[in-house]
């Protein structure tokens, strides 16, 4: 069970439809692993619903229950296969144990591309449809230790396999962290495993480290 | 935002929600009557129209189209609808957020043609949508227009506003002429209130 959560305000964004795109796949990947925000959500959403009831009638133009009954024969008629084009995508089975919504974000040949960030550090970038923010795969080795690293903007990470630990805790599977412009951390990997982490990033990483002057931040790294 | 006069003394102890939209919605999911069918439309599809033009970003045309595309989800998916799950008021309010994302983002930029991904694929939708199994419902909405109406008005209207009108907790900042971490703190001042109830 998910120890790290994303903060109340934020699943209230979320349940209202006003988060960034990017930003609510890595929320949406949080509710797989954790029931209790599902439960937030769920909740939030009866707050949209409250919303929908209060709100001000505007009259819709007289044919539209005409128009859409001719849709809805139209589709009956039609005998279409319930979802044609969602098709159960084939299953990636390095991928199997991910959230759906993630699986989803990976190629149809079941391969993403890495790219070596540092000894410690293989980054993939994944394709959203959008670009405020990099989607990445990152992959700590085992016992491994990312550079220092600073944020320009929000970073968003969630544990998908494995554990890492920082200065302020050790996260597992599911749990959400947040970091803010200017917060610093340094992650490493448990010595068990390698260790999964979905990485959602505002803005260029800068590394502050030592040897972080010389090492692209992680934004620069592009399939290919 | 309009407190039904009386609301704060009923007690909200069934699971079987009185609600009769909600109870309409189920008699449709079962029965596929469009009598019903045309209850609900004229019920909702003008509260969908006035959400969304509250909600900003769509002209009054193109939620038109689209509070008729919702209207037809309705009745797709209304053999998943459980009012033992959900509200129609909230059951229809995720089918409406999702369906503005998706034309949002059609209509916005190419951003929507490389994504392997729809709405439906982030935001749960209904009750219906794996992997988002409900857990058993600690409150419904009545308890939830109850709590609502009970907190207080500033943090009411904050609240509001981020469904309502589209903002951004740093938007309303703005708009309030407030700090954002009043705004904040009115959020969430409001949330932990609901957040407590769960637990009665
Ligand atoms: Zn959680």
């Amino acid at each position: 069970m998910a120890r790290y959560h994303p903060e109340d305000e934020l699943l209230l964004e979320y349940a209202a439809g006003r988060t960034d795109w990017a930003v609510s796949i890595c929320v949406a990947a949080h509710l797989h692993f954790c029931p209790s925000c599902r439960e937030q959500v769920a909740k939030f959403n009866r707050i949209g619903g409250h919303c929908l009831e209060q709100a001000d009638k505007v009259d819709v133009p007289e044919d539209a229950l005409n128009s859409v009954m001719a849709m809805i024969r139209t589709e009956s008629r039609g005998e279409k296969a319930p979802n044609p084009t969602k098709a159960a995508p084939a299953v990636k089975p390095a991928f199997q144990q991910l959230p759906p919504v993630i699986q989803k974000l990976i190629p149809d040949s079941g391969k993403v591309r890495w790219s070596f960030v540092t000894p410690a550090l293989k980054a993939a970038r994944l394709e959203t449809g959008q670009d405020k923010y990099e989607v990445c795969f990152h992959r700590i080795k085992k016992g491994g230790t990312v550079a220092e690293h600073d944020h320009n903007g929000r970073e968003l990470t969630l544990v998908l396999q494995g554990r890492f630990s920082d200065e302020n805790g050790t996260y597992s599977v599911g749990d959400f962290l947040m970091k803010q412009p200017g917060e610093t951390h340094r992650p490493t990997a448990t010595l068990d495993q390698d260790c999964l982490c979905l990485s959602v990033q505002e803005a260029p990483v800068k590394l502050t480290g030592l040897v972080g002057r010389v090492i692209n931040p992680f934004l620069r790294v592009r399939p290919g | 935002m309009a407190i039904a006069p009386g609301s704060t003394n009923i007690v909200a102890s069934t699971t079987m929600r009185e609600d009769e939209w909600s109870q309409l919605l189920a008699r449709l999911a079962t029965a596929g009557d469009e009598g019903v069918f045309a209850r609900l439309f004229r019920h909702f599809a003008p509260l969908v129209k006035g959400f969304y033009l509250s909600n900003g970003g769509l002209t009054p045309e193109s939620a038109d189209e689209l509070v008729q595309e919702v209207m037809v989800k309705v009745w797709r998916k209304a053999a998943g609808f459980d009012p033992r799950k959900s509200s129609a008021s909230t059951w229809i309010f995720t089918i409406a957020r999702n369906s503005r994302i998706d034309y949002l983002r059609k209509h916005a930029s190419n951003e929507a043609a490389t994504s392997t991904l729809e709405s439906e694929d982030i935001w749960s939708e209904g009750t219906d949508n794996p992997p988002f199994v409900y857990l058993q419902q600690s409150l419904d909405q009545r308890d939830i227009d109850i709590l609502l109406s009970e907190l207080p008005q500033e943090q009411r209207e904050c609240l509001f506003k981020v469904y309502l009108e589209g903002k951004s907790h740093a938007d309303l900042a703005e708009e309030l002429n407030l700090p954002l971490g009043t705004v904040k703190s009115r959020i969430r001042l409001g949330l932990s209130r609901l957040k407590s109830a769960v637990n009665l």
